[in-house]
């Protein structure tokens, strides 16, 4: 299972000038099985909220509960995918994929199996042996994403992970995504400042603000699964996007006025 | 969970065959050259020793060099000597690498050590090793003890230094990745702090192999019964320069030896710290 609940979280940092408010009483549940994306300004503490459901942040109140459980440290019940990959460099991809599962104490053997098989899983079978700086930024992530699943996470926490890819290796990844997501329904939680990518992934896209980092809007998708690439052209989809854009566009606006507030050191 | 097979998007690994070839001849040329400075001097050596245009008994030259190494070879001297060097090295060399690692990493994950030692390794990383030599002996005796002291002593240093630079320089990605799949402590620093530090004690490991050799032959030279570096002195003081120069060519074969070694060992432990 992995229903999450985040009940009035806030994280406030100590500053100079006083503190600062990253994150203001977020309220969110998250199914089981749901992919959900988050949206918004740089500086909206979208990836603050990752750190404090994956606990390698503290939140200043409230709790994150996963399955009705309190989550108060990190576990591999939550996995992360990061946008700098995080790989390991002396480790191949393979050694990379058995991290986690290293970690959890699992026998040699079977966590050689386990990562064959999440290494194959994301089609990196033939690159087994290879290091990371011997890879492109696409195939990195595909480490990234099978050593997140290697370990069998409750939810996946994804941290902007395609956003060091060029555009088209960005949406080409986002449908493999997709159809590895479609296949075992893990829940997902889904980080980025790209709106086309926030729609097309989800089943839900949160939209935030910045400064304090709030929820503003909450809006299910609706378009049809499994989904094409095109379906970006379709007046379902340009819609959202039309939506989306507007809250955010009011947010810009507002953070760029002559009233500009600080912004978080974490984005 | 299932597991689907998805076959990848065709990505063209980095690195292809012909920068590999071309790498390849690069490191014939280099060698090649190398080559033919080296055979330069010795035939100018040669001729100028062999033809007494300089007093051989001053410079001598190659063939006689080469002479005087086989029949020190030959007698057992230069075998016997040689064998108590190493052995004086080796005693020396390896705690000074488990020191050297253990040291380094205590002082750069604690503030406190750092700060209480950091005035002390700068002391001895900047004076001349050779000055601890006649208290050393003066603590240790003039036999093998105060020799391995002496290689300990200029070995550690280096080693402890490009240790803790190593940790400094370690990623917070890597740290954050076992972190994030709830690593505790110790397992943070075996799986990401000291495999990440790795190519950076590699080098200091390599920088000690020079300065634990000058500890060592000056140690022997200053006082002892038997080594290379007591050969070399023995011979200095009866002007025999064909022996001092097979000598001096052997210690510098046993550091060439050894630091390319060092490199291979590097290369299979550590082949992504070679990359750019």
């Amino acid at each position: 299972m992995g229903r999450l609940d985040l009940e009035h979280l806030s994280l406030a940092y100590a500053q100079r000038s006083g503190a600062f408010l990253a994150l203001a009483d977020i309220d969110l549940s998250i199914r089981d099985g749901e992919f959900v994306t988050i949206v918004g300004p740089s500086g909206c503490g979208k990836s603050t909220l990752l750190m404090l459901i994956a606990a390698l942040l503290a939140p200043t109140s409230g709790s994150v509960r996963l399955d009705g459980r309190l989550v108060t440290a990190p576990g591999s019940d939550r996995a992360l995918v990061f946008q700098d990959f995080a790989l390991l460099p002396w480790r191949t991809v393979l050694a990379n994929v058995e991290l986690g599962l290293e970690l959890k104490g699992i026998p040699a053997q079977k966590r050689n199996a386990i990562a064959r098989e999440h290494v194959a899983m994301v089609g990196l079978g033939a690159f087994e042996r290879s290091y990371p700086h011997q890879l492109s930024g696409g195939m990195r992530q595909r480490v990234g994403i099978a050593r997140a699943l290697a370990v069998e996470p409750e939810v996946l926490l994804m941290d902007e992970p395609f956003g060091a890819l060029d555009a088209q290796i960005r949406q080409v990844m986002g449908s493999e995504l997709l159809r590895i997501w479609e296949r075992g329904r893990k829940t997902i939680l889904f980080v980025t400042h790209d709106i086309d990518e926030a729609i097309y992934l989800a089943d839900r896209t949160i939209v935030m603000s910045a400064s304090p980092g709030r929820i503003i809007a909450d809006i299910p998708v609706t378009l049809q699964r499994p989904r094409p690439l095109d379906i970006r052209n379709d007046p379902a989809f340009t819609a959202y996007r039309q939506r989306i854009w507007d809250l955010l566009q009011r947010e810009v606006m507002a953070s760029n006025s002559w009233e500009q507030p600080q912004r978080a050191a974490v984005s | 969970m299932s597991v689907p097979d998805i076959s990848a998007v065709t990505q063209a690994p980095v690195g292809s065959g012909s920068s590999r070839a071309s790498l390849a001849s690069h490191r014939f040329a280099r060698a090649v050259v190398g080559f033919m400075a080296v055979a330069l001097f010795l035939i100018a050596w040669q001729i100028v020793g062999g033809n007494e245009i300089i007093r051989s008994d001053l410079i001598s030259y190659p063939s006689e060099v080469v002479e005087t190494l086989f029949q020190m070879s030959a007698s057992g001297e230069l075998g016997s000597n040689l064998v108590v060097s190493l052995q004086e090295f080796i005693q020396g060399f390896l705690p000074a690498i488990a020191v050297g690692i253990a040291a380094g990493t205590a002082f750069a994950l604690s503030r406190r050590l750092h700060y209480l030692f950091e005035p002390l390794i700068v002391a001895l990383n900047t004076s001349p090793i050779i000055a601890f030599v006649p208290i050393v002996v003066v603590w240790f005796g003039v036999g093998t003890q105060s020799k391995a002291i002496m290689v300990f002593l200029a070995a550690v240093i280096p080693i402890v230094i490009n240790t803790m630079t190593g940790i400094t320089q370690v990623h917070e990605s890597w740290i954050r990745a076992c972190r994030a799949f709830g690593a505790s402590k110790s397992q943070v620093i075996l799986k990401a702090i000291l495999p990440g530090a790795l190519p950076s004690v590699m080098v200091g490991v390599r920088l000690a192999v020079g300065r634990a050799v000058v500890g060592l032959i000056a140690a022997e030279m200053y006082v002892s019964v038997r080594g290379i570096g007591r050969l070399i002195q023995v011979y200095s003081t009866s002007e025999r320069a064909a022996e001092i120069f097979v000598l001096v060519a052997v210690v510098a074969s046993f550091g060439f030896v050894l630091v390319t070694l060092l490199r291979r060992i590097e290369g299979a432990i550590a082949p992504w710290s070679l990359e750019p």
